[in-house]
């Protein structure tokens, strides 16, 4: 009988070895002396991945003693992904992360490093970015991320179709849509949008909303303890984006299309216009070969806000607060923004770069380097909507902007749920 | 009695490490799933903050619930008609004397779909449902009736039904292939004694065939119910609960509240409730079957 029992607590023991044994962190960090730093960004694709390998195995040489593992998680899975890894055991020390609201979610769980003693310990570093792109990941005055682009999002267009209609890119609204009209009585098709991932549509509205509202107004709004959006801007920038639809100018079937379909249609000509950001001009390059110009958003003449912005954002690096060799992060980091990285970026992936004079015509694409100037000389970024309020508040706008352009709900209706979900929002946020 | 007593200290043994994995890796999260549901908190943040009974309160209020769940009941009536309604009659057809002998390819081709994975499966059918360039336009187109080329996941009419199709063709075939497992055990004398009896095809289907499968369609019923409650894959891929919210299952409200709105408290609350429902609907189903033998 006895041996019985303790066959019993033999084997419950080994199971609770087992158990134990799974949840026991491993002890990788130190790998023979060496330090080892784990580097997480957003581009697995074939076309993006060399130049991060390549840069690391720069910087490894560089730097016998430290290690870097690299990992790439692509756009979409990355929102989802990040989240749970900063909830782990094994964070990384540099991760990707956008700019604005989505950073400062992190910041405000303390899972960020505040990098602003690094920043001003090296001004040489700090002042090799432009200004405007450090600006989106600073928090209460303080910088918590690094970037690595710069962009921007302007519209496309075909020239050869602008010229058979003696077209010009517009300036105002109301030429934008006399172009539009122009372009729809002649048989083409205005706009190309690929809407399935709906952040398509939002990025219209992140422009609108800025136009139409007031910069601290919105700015207020924005910000998930104070936000409220009862300015009659918003709901007019959601008539506005409805009314291009409703005309008929954007094409068929824009909630089942994807993107990367509408860069395909405009390749093919299929189309006039098309809403692209920065990073896509070397591609629209090579598939149109010079037949395109492009214009930021035009200004509208009775928006309440500055009507010199530009839409978009920088998106780059921010440091685990749970690092334990913030000063090799660091390294790296400069290392990855240097002059002559910034210049690789450039010349071989065709990024718009956010050191400043690193993307010029020598080193870029001209229509590149001319939407990095337009950037510069602007008074501020919109930054997008969908990273930049919080992350409830995005859901109600994303989720509700392929029922917009579809018909089934209207603009008053969606701001009202935006307002709910901003009231809630203030009463969690602390 | 000590041989008794003996042997069930024996089977308590043998049960031991099967019971201790269950208890840690199904009750153990079920019950830290409802705990975790009492409190605000997400991921990436160290604190939680306790808010009760709050997130059921707002669930039942939450119109994107009820979407959810009229959805997940469209699936799972759906989902009966052809898994279990149309698998048994495919089943029967291939048992059929006529055709048993093209059985073995029909059985291939019908199970195929089940085999692949979901993401492919999804991918595939986002191509073949692509207004302009996909096939079911494009055959609709062929035969005439262009006014049936809709827009089917991107509107949100008729993006739900869209998606549950998908599930149809995929698991049909999997289910006509446990029916014909089931009706092949099925000792061939009834056939033979209803044959003698002058009974038509239809009429041993329903008085032999049926009853001598009771156990398997009980089967089939509960995992076809249970699954339409808790999917989630097809969806995401396809849609991810859009347009709008029009495709949302109780699985991917879940997923975004935990994953794009950090709000696990609230996902919690919904897989409690996801929970709640699947176990109240297989002691239903169990309990009108009155065992759950071959389960």
């Amino acid at each position: 009988m006895r041996t019985k029992i303790n066959v019993l607590f033999a084997v419950l023991l080994v199971f609770a070895l087992v158990l134990t044994g799974c949840s026991s962190s491993s002890s990788t960090n130190e790998e023979s002396g060496k330090v080892v730093l784990k580097f997480l960004h957003k581009w697995p694709q074939p076309e993006y991945a060399p130049y991060f390998e390549e840069v690391v195995k720069a910087f490894e040489k560089e730097n016998p003693d430290i290690k870097i593992k690299m990992e790439a998680i692509a756009d979409e899975p990355i929102k989802d992904k990040l989240r749970v890894i900063l909830g782990g055991k094994e964070v990384p020390d540099i991760m990707f992360s956008w700019s604005g609201e989505f950073a400062r979610k992190f910041v405000r769980a303390n899972a960020a490093l505040d990098l602003t003693p690094y920043l001003n310990e090296d001004t040489a570093w700090k002042n090799s970015f432009i200004p405007a792109s450090l600006q989106p990941f600073t928090s209460n005055d303080k910088n918590y991320g690094i970037p690595l682009r710069f962009n921007g999002k302007f519209f496309v267009y075909n020239k050869k179709i602008f010229d058979k209609y003696q077209l010009q890119a517009p300036t105002t609204w109301d030429e934008f849509l006399q172009v539009l009209e122009t372009l729809k009585k002649g048989g083409e098709t205005p706009i190309i949008l690929g809407n399935q991932s709906p952040w398509a549509a939002i990025h219209y509205l992140t422009g609108l909303n800025q136009k139409l509202v007031a910069q601290d107004v919105r700015m207020k709004d924005y910000n998930p303890k104070t936000g409220e959006f009862t300015d009659p801007g918003y709901v007019t920038a959601m008539h506005m984006l409805a009314d291009l639809n409703k005309k008929g100018y954007f094409m068929k079937n824009v909630n089942s299309s994807s993107h990367d379909m509408g860069q395909q249609l405009f390749a093919a000509g299929k189309g006039a216009i098309f809403y692209v950001e920065l990073e896509e001009f070397q591609t629209i390059e090579n598939n149109m070969k010079g037949n395109w110009g492009f214009f930021p958003m035009p200004s509208i003449e009775d928006g309440k806000g500055s009507q010199s912005f530009i839409t978009g954002a920088p998106d780059g690096f921010i440091v685990s607060s749970k690092t334990k060799h913030p000063k090799e992060a660091i390294k790296f980091l400069k290392f990855l923004t240097s002059q002559d990285n910034a210049l690789k970026l450039v010349k071989q992936i065709g990024w718009p770069s956010p050191i400043d004079g690193a993307t010029n015509p020598d080193t870029a694409l001209k229509e590149v380097a001319e939407g990095v100037d337009y950037m510069k000389k602007a008074e501020g970024m919109a930054e997008w909507l969908d990273t930049d309020v919080h992350a409830k508040v995005a859901d109600v706008y994303l989720s509700n902007i392929q029922l917009l352009l579809d018909g089934s709900k209207s603009p008053e209706e969606i701001i009202k749920e935006v307002q709910d979900v901003a009231k809630q929002v203030q009463s969690e946020v602390e | 009695m000590t041989k008794t007593f003996r042997s069930s200290r024996t089977a308590i043994l043998f049960i031991m490490p099967a019971l201790l994995f269950i208890m840690f890796f199904v009750f153990l999260p079920i019950v830290l799933n409802l705990y975790n549901s009492l409190f605000r908190w997400n991921s990436f943040e160290a604190g939680r903050v306790f808010v009760g009974l709050e997130y059921y309160g707002r669930l039942f209020k939450d119109p994107i619930f009820f979407t959810a769940l009229k959805n997940n009941s469209l699936y799972a009536v759906i989902s009966l008609v052809f898994q279990v309604g149309l698998g048994l009659i495919i089943a029967a057809v291939l048992e059929d004397k006529l055709i048993r002998r093209f059985q073995p390819f029909f059985r291939t081709v019908f199970f195929i779909p089940s085999v692949i994975s979901i993401a492919v499966v999804g991918l595939l059918w986002q191509l073949l449902y692509n207004p302009e360039v996909g096939l079911v336009n494009g055959v609709l187109k062929a035969i005439g009736q262009s006014e049936w080329a809709l827009s089917w996941l991107g509107d949100s009419k008729t993006a739900i039904y869209a998606v549950v199709a998908v599930s149809q063709w995929q698991y049909t075939g999997y289910m006509t292939m446990l029916f014909l497992l089931a009706m092949q055990k099925i000792p061939f004398e009834y056939y033979e004694a209803s044959m003698i009896d002058g009974a038509s095809k239809i009429k041993t289907f329903i008085y032999i065939t049926l009853p001598q499968m009771k156990e398997m369609i009980l089967v089939g019923t509960v995992i076809t119910v249970i699954g339409a409650f808790k999917v989630f894959d097809e969806v995401y891929v396809m849609t991810n609960g859009g347009p709008g919210h029009s495709t949302e299952v109780l699985g991917t409200m879940l997923y975004r509240a935990a994953f794009r709105n950090d709000e696990m408290g609230y996902a919690s609350t919904i897989g409690t409730i996801i929970f709640v429902i699947t176990l109240t609907l297989s002691l239903i189903q169990l309990k009108i079957g009155k065992s759950g033998q071959e389960a």
